[in-house]
C-alpha cells in the first residue's frame, strides 16, 4: 500500500515539477503562472492597463491577418447562396416593399400628431448624437461571450458602456476598449442585461441575453399587456443608455416572451458607437 | 540530397502539431459548434499531443496558445490557459503510469481530462462573475468525448507520417 502510494506521488511529480525533454517550461511553473494572470485581471491599473491594450491590439491584428482566408472562403460561400437563392429574395422584398409603403403614410401621420402633440404641451426634445462609424475587426463568438471586435478604440474616444447600433438598430454596448480596438458585448450574450420598454403596452422590462438564440423578457410586471408583434426600445432608465433606441420585436416561443431581433448579428460589418448624446428640455 | 531533403520534411511534420494549435487559437476555431453539436478540438490536440508525442507539442506553447484564445474570445486572461495546461498536466500523468498505448486507454483516460478542464474552466468562469451556459458546458463535454477517436486515428496517421 505504502509503495503505492509512493509510485502516485513519483509518477505526479515527473509529471507535474520535472521539465520533460525538450520541455523549456515545468507544468507547475505554467500553471501558477495562469493562476497570477487570473488574479491580475481584477487589479485596474494605468501601466497595466497600457500593456494589456497593447497585447490585445497585437493579438486582435494577429488573429485578423490568419483568417483573412478562412473569412474570403465564408465570404466567397455567403454570395454563392444569395446568387442561388436571387429570385426568392426578389419576391420576398417586393412584398416588403408593398409593406413598407403602406406604413410610411402611418408613420407620416404619426411624427405629424407627435409634433402637434409636443407643442400642446409645451416640450420639445431635441437629441444631438455623436456616432464614431468602425468596422467588426474579429468576430469569433465564444460559447461563453457573444462578442465581436470593432476597430476603433481609445482613438476615437471610445468608452466602457457606450452603446452600439447597426444602423439605428441597437445590438450591444462597449466592454473593453483599447487604442485601437475595442469589444463590443452583443445583446444576445448571457451577460447582457438591458433596461427596456415595450411599445403599445408601454411596459418596462429587462432584455436578458441567452448565449444562444434570441434574448428573453424578464421581470415584467405580473399585470402587463405585451403581446407578439409589440416593439422592444431602450428605455433609457438609470441613464445608461438614450431612450427610444429600436431594437426588436416581441415574439412568443417556449412559454416565453422572447424579442427577435431587427439587426441579424451574424451579419454585422460595420456599427455605429454612440459617443454620448445630449438631451435638452426647452 | 535525399538526406536533406527527409530532414526538411520530418522536420515539417514536427512542427504540425505547432501550426495545428496556433491556426485554432487565431483563427478561434478551437470550439467548433453545428447545430447541436460542440466539439472542443483544442482539448482533444492537446491531450493527444502531450500524451504520445511530448516534445512536439511545449507547455509554453500551450500556456500562450490559451493565452490568445482567452483575449480572442474575451474572457478573463489565464482562464483557458489554466484549462489547457489542466488537460495538458492529465496526459502527462497519463503517460508517466502508462505502458500500453492504444485507443480505448487513451479514451478512457481522456474522461478525466476533460470533466477536470471544463471544471476549472467554470469554475474560473464563475470566480470572475461570468454567467455560464451549464447544458453548454455540459453538451461540449459529451461531444468532445465521442468525437475524440476520429482526431485520435487522423493524429496517429500524422504521428506514424512523422516516425517514417
Amino acid at each position: 500500500m505504502e509503495t503505492n502510494r509512493e509510485d502516485v506521488g513519483i509518477a505526479i511529480r515527473s509529471a507535474f515539477l520535472r521539465r520533460d525533454t525538450q520541455q523549456r517550461f515545468s507544468l507547475f511553473v505554467l500553471v501558477v503562472i495562469s493562476i497570477f494572470l487570473l488574479f491580475v485581471e481584477k487589479i485596474e491599473t494605468k501601466p497595466l492597463n497600457y500593456f494589456r491594450s497593447a497585447v490585445k491590439d497585437t493579438i486582435y491584428r494577429g488573429s485578423e491577418i490568419i483568417s483573412f482566408p478562412a473569412r474570403s472562403l465564408g465570404g466567397s460561400i455567403d454570395l454563392l447562396s444569395d446568387h442561388i437563392n436571387l429570385y426568392t429574395n426578389y419576391n420576398n422584398l417586393k412584398k416588403e416593399n408593398d409593406l413598407l409603403k403602406d406604413q410610411i403614410l402611418t408613420s407620416d401621420y404619426l411624427t405629424l400628431e407627435n409634433t402637434q402633440l409636443r407643442k400642446l404641451i409645451d416640450e420639445q426634445m431635441v437629441s444631438y448624437s455623436n456616432l464614431v462609424s468602425s468596422r467588426v475587426m474579429l468576430d469569433k463568438q465564444s460559447p461563453y461571450l457573444n462578442s465581436f471586435v470593432i476597430n476603433s478604440g481609445n482613438n476615437k474616444n471610445i468608452k466602457n458602456g457606450m452603446e452600439v447600433l447597426d444602423g439605428k438598430n441597437f445590438i450591444g454596448r462597449i466592454v473593453d476598449v483599447n487604442f485601437f480596438s475595442s469589444r463590443v458585448l452583443l445583446v444576445s450574450d448571457l451577460n447582457s442585461k438591458i433596461p427596456v420598454i415595450i411599445e403599445s403596452s408601454e411596459n418596462h422590462a429587462i432584455l436578458s441575453g441567452r448565449g444562444t438564440g434570441n434574448p428573453t423578457l424578464e421581470y415584467l410586471p405580473e399585470d402587463h399587456k405585451v403581446k407578439p408583434g409589440h416593439k422592444v426600445y431602450t428605455s433609457g432608465k438609470e441613464g445608461i443608455f438614450s431612450p427610444g433606441i429600436p431594437i426588436g420585436e416581441v415574439i412568443f416561443e417556449d412559454n416565453q416572451f422572447q424579442v427577435l431581433l431587427f439587426s441579424d448579428l451574424s451579419q454585422i460589418t460595420f456599427i455605429n458607437v454612440n459617443l454620448g448624446n445630449e438631451i435638452k428640455n426647452k | 540530397m535525399s538526406y536533406t531533403i527527409k530532414q526538411i520534411r520530418l522536420k515539417f511534420f514536427e512542427l504540425v502539431p505547432i501550426f495545428l494549435l496556433f491556426f485554432i487559437t487565431l483563427n478561434g476555431k478551437s470550439v467548433i459548434d453545428f447545430k447541436i453539436l460542440s466539439i472542443n478540438v483544442h482539448y482533444i490536440l492537446i491531450y493527444f499531443w502531450v500524451l504520445r508525442q511530448p516534445q512536439a507539442l511545449g507547455y509554453g506553447f500551450i500556456f500562450l496558445s490559451g493565452i490568445i484564445t482567452d483575449v480572442i474570445f474575451g474572457l478573463p486572461i489565464g482562464v483557458s490557459a489554466l484549462a489547457l495546461l489542466t488537460v495538458a498536466a492529465v496526459a502527462a500523468y497519463v503517460r508517466v503510469v502508462t505502458v500500453r498505448i492504444s485507443l480505448v486507454n487513451d479514451w478512457i483516460s481522456f474522461i478525466p481530462a476533460l470533466l477536470l478542464a471544463n471544471f476549472i474552466y467554470f469554475m474560473s468562469l464563475y470566480f470572475s462573475n461570468y454567467s455560464i451556459d451549464y447544458l453548454y458546458l455540459f453538451k461540449n463535454c459529451v461531444f468532445t468525448f465521442i468525437f475524440y477517436p476520429i482526431l485520435w486515428l487522423l493524429f496517429t496517421a500524422l504521428l506514424n507520417l512523422m516516425k517514417d
